[in-house]
């Protein structure tokens, strides 16, 4: 079960291509165990685990799994709305599914409207690069070419690999931690009716001092 | 009055300090304007008529008179006025009756002075002017501007007899009759002139209302006309300069009375500064406190800051024990939150995703309603009807059955319970055409049953946390069931809305059955379970029931939020 105590809740969703990897990854992160094979995600599946960014602030991300087959495109798409990150998953031996990134970013955009979530592009499958193994895997997708889109774009890029965990916690945390500095920054908020942001049900006390301090920096300014 | 007088002396003796720079002042800022242009275009034949104009000049003469005694005061007292008197009393009776006159002459001398050399031209068309500004002017003007012509041009024409033929400034007093003047009529004249003068200097600086200044300039400009020129000139020429002599002279004798002036003038306003500036300390520094004090009284804050803080000073060591302090009663705290945490079912059912199955859930029903009203809307009135009435008869499909069929509930003696379930979950939901996976569900009430029946659940408090908990799983992985379901008839290809219906009543039956079996088999152990406190149990099963009819309610409410995903398959 899941710590209860946390200060905040992110809900992140997971787009991308079939058989990228998004539920292995997810499932690595939040059960660090990998598998071999596994159904292929019908609509939405949930996941959730509490993590630390840099200040100890305890957020739990609640990590929406979205189909990837087309045939759930017209349901996963009703799912993006309430989240404040998107993770662009694509499988780095696999052109096409980077190629579809610009799509599934625009998509995500378009839907999370008038929200503008923090962005990270995700490869996975690393552990199949390099390795002359029987299913001929091959890399199709470089590093480069993936940080220049990243780049050009405004995202976090990561390459990781559920079966190795390379990466896997890296890229949950770097969304999170941007999605924590925009709460700092006031450029997010806690807004009733989107569900993007949650406070915690138990908040822990540091944070009320967190905010008497707030206050009298305040005053002493004038 | 005493106040008022003593002020206007002050004004008085202020504009003797400077009073040309302020009567400059005052001219350019002012109406006087127009009267340059005239000026200039007089001054080209000022300087020939200024000879001519002497007589005219010459009454100026006692205004001058007024200025070069300020100027000269300080220099030198008046060096014969006991001879001057005896031929200036006879016009002092004169003077006196007039004095106003010449105080106004010396004012707007004052003020003409620079600016006018031509003035003397004017003179004898300002004499005749003058009438029509003395009105406008204060009453005493006009008197003098009329009578006093007679009475100065006398003075006027013995101080150019008498005139030394010293121009400048200094000239004045070297004429002894004219000195004598008057002491009388001087003292007078100072005093109506440090009258007129305050009068312009307040509303000099102030800022002057337009009346004012209009009737100052008219009076200037008068004055002038009566006999500035002259004095301008004087200043330039050393010809001219008997008329200026003759008012040095005049000057020359109010000196004690002006000498007294200055330094009353002097100390008055030495003290006025230091007073206004005193005061302007004063105001600032009470300003500054106000705003530092400003939502921090006794500036406490302010001094913490700066860390001047008496003798308050926090030991380390002692800090460092009341963060110990501190944080052993967070964790302490926290750890309570969580042990509360851990029997609070709502709590229980978001971390099961029972909640977050509910809400995507809600988002497709909601989605998919609309999606029926546009349909709705775009067809014909009549299919309006239909549609309408196809979507009653799926919600009446749904509703949920009275419970008349206990007979089903006699499972095959050879299956386990959990394997009973799973077999009823399949028969009820055949007809719907999807493959869910129930498996969780089932693993789950094995689970229970395997609790139920170790020796783990031998206290009363963890067969009731586990018994919330379980209905919170189960209730959530039913939750996760309707959204399965829901997301699958959505992707269907082939339809069949009446049995889908059907279906899912069945299992929303089902269920509910297995939510309300749960909930008896832990009260059934709680109840077995040896206790002290009997209460508590009570209490602990009506929670589990109350738990029960929560679990109950959400499965339902999952059924109905499935509804128009049924419903958008028939229409």
């Amino acid at each position: 079960m899941v710590d209860p105590i946390f200060d905040y809740q992110f809900r992140l969703i997971l787009i991308g291509d079939s058989t990228v990897g998004k539920s292995s990854l997810l499932k690595y992160f939040t059960d660090g165990k990998f598998a071999e094979l596994s159904d292929p995600t019908v609509g939405v599946d949930f996941f959730a685990r509490i993590i630390e960014v840099q200040d100890g602030t305890r957020i739990k991300l609640q990590l929406w799994d979205t189909a990837g087959q087309e045939r759930f495109r017209s349901i996963t798409k009703s799912y993006y709305r309430n989240s404040v990150g998107a993770l662009l998953v694509y499988d780095v031996c696999n052109r096409s599914s980077f190629e579809h990134i610009p799509l599934w970013m625009m998509e995500a955009k378009r839907h999370i409207e008038p929200h503008r979530p923090v962005f990270a592009l995700v490869g996975c499958k690393v552990d199949l690069v390099g390795t002359d193994n029987k299913n001929g895997a091959r890399r199709e997708v470089t590093c480069e070419e993936a940080r220049m889109f990243a780049e050009e774009n405004g995202l976090h890029h990561v390459e990781t690999s559920a079966k190795t965990g390379l990466n896997v916690e890296e890229a949950f945390v770097l969304v999170a931690q941007e999605v924590y500095n925009r709460i700092q920054t006031g450029e997010y908020k806690v807004e009733d009716g989107w569900d993007g942001i949650k406070t915690g049900f138990n908040r822990p006390n540091g944070m009320d001092f967190n905010l008497l301090e707030a206050e009298t920096v305040q005053s002493t300014c004038c | 009055m005493a106040t008022s007088d003593s002020e206007d002396f002050e004004s008085a003796d202020e504009g003797h300090g400077s009073p040309d720079k302020k009567e400059r002042k005052k001219r350019l800022s002012s109406s006087n304007y127009s009267d340059n242009a005239l000026e200039t275009e007089q001054k080209a034949s000022n300087t020939p008529k200024k000879s001519s104009n002497v007589k005219n000049v010459e009454e100026i003469p006692k205004e001058t008179d007024g200025w070069d005694d300020f100027d000269i005061d300080d220099n030198e007292p008046a060096p014969t006025p006991a001879p001057a008197k005896s031929n200036v009393q006879n016009q002092n009776k004169t003077i006196e009756d007039k004095p106003s006159n010449v105080k106004e002459s010396k004012k707007s001398q004052d003020t003409g002075w620079d600016d006018f050399e031509d003035w003397g031209e004017e003179d004898t068309s300002s004499n005749v002017q003058k009438p029509e500004p003395k009105p406008v002017q204060s009453k005493p003007q006009p008197a003098q501007s009329q009578k006093p012509e007679p009475n100065i041009q006398e003075v006027t024409d013995r101080l150019a007899a008498a005139s030394t033929g010293g121009g400048g400034w200094g000239w004045g007093w070297s004429v002894d009759s004219l000195l004598s003047t008057a002491t009388a009529g001087i003292s007078t004249i100072t005093s109506q002139v440090s009258q007129g003068i305050s009068t312009v200097l307040e509303t000099g600086i102030g800022a002057p209302d337009p009346e004012e200044l209009a009737r100052r300039s008219v009076k200037t400009n008068e004055t002038k006309t009566d006999r500035p020129a002259p004095a301008q000139e004087a200043d330039k020429r050393p010809e001219t300069g008997s008329e200026q002599e003759a008012s040095a002279g005049d000057a020359a004798f109010p000196f004690g009375s002006l000498l007294s002036g200055v330094t009353k003038f002097v100390e008055t306003t030495g003290t006025k500064v230091i007073h206004g500036g005193l005061d302007t300390l004063e105001t600032i520094g009470k300003k500054t406190m106000e705003v530092l004090q400003d939502g921090d009284p006794g500036l406490a804050k302010k001094r913490a800051m700066l860390g001047l803080g008496a003798g308050d000073k926090p030991v380390l060591s002692q800090v460092l024990r009341e963060a110990k302090a501190k944080a052993e009663e967070e964790d302490k705290v926290r750890e309570e939150k969580r042990e509360a945490k851990e029997v609070h079912y709502e709590n229980l059912f978001d971390d099961f995703e029972g909640l977050v199955h509910l809400e995507a859930l809600e988002m497709l029903s909601r989605q998919v309603s609309m999606r029926i009203e546009e349909r709705i809307r775009s067809v014909d009135v009549e299919k309006r009807q239909d549609i309408k009435e196809t979507l009653q008869q799926v919600a009446e499909l749904c509703e949920m059955p009275e419970e008349d069929d206990d007979d089903e509930e006699s499972p095959s003696e050879d299956l386990s319970k959990p394997d009973a379930f799973h077999e009823r979950l399949q028969t009820a939901t055949q007809d719907l055409g999807l493959k869910l996976q129930f498996l969780p569900l089932v693993k789950q009430y094995t689970d229970v049953l395997a609790y139920l029946s170790s020796p783990d659940a031998d206290s009363v408090k963890s067969v009731y946390k586990r018994g919330v908990s379980s209905l919170a799983q189960g209730t959530a992985l039913s939750v996760e069931q309707y959204h399965k379901a829901a997301e699958m008839l959505l992707v269907k290809t082939r339809r069949s809305t009446a049995d889908e219906a059907d279906a899912l009543t069945q299992m929303t039956v089902v269920l509910t059955k297995h939510i309300s079996e749960l909930a008896t088999l832990f009260t059934e152990k709680l109840n077995a379970l040896p206790s002290d406190n009997k209460e508590q149990v009570n209490t602990y099963i009506t929670n589990i029931f109350l738990e029960a009819g929560n679990s109950s309610t959400y499965i339902q409410n999952a059924f109905q939020l499935a509804l128009p995903i049924l419903q958008i398959g028939a229409v």
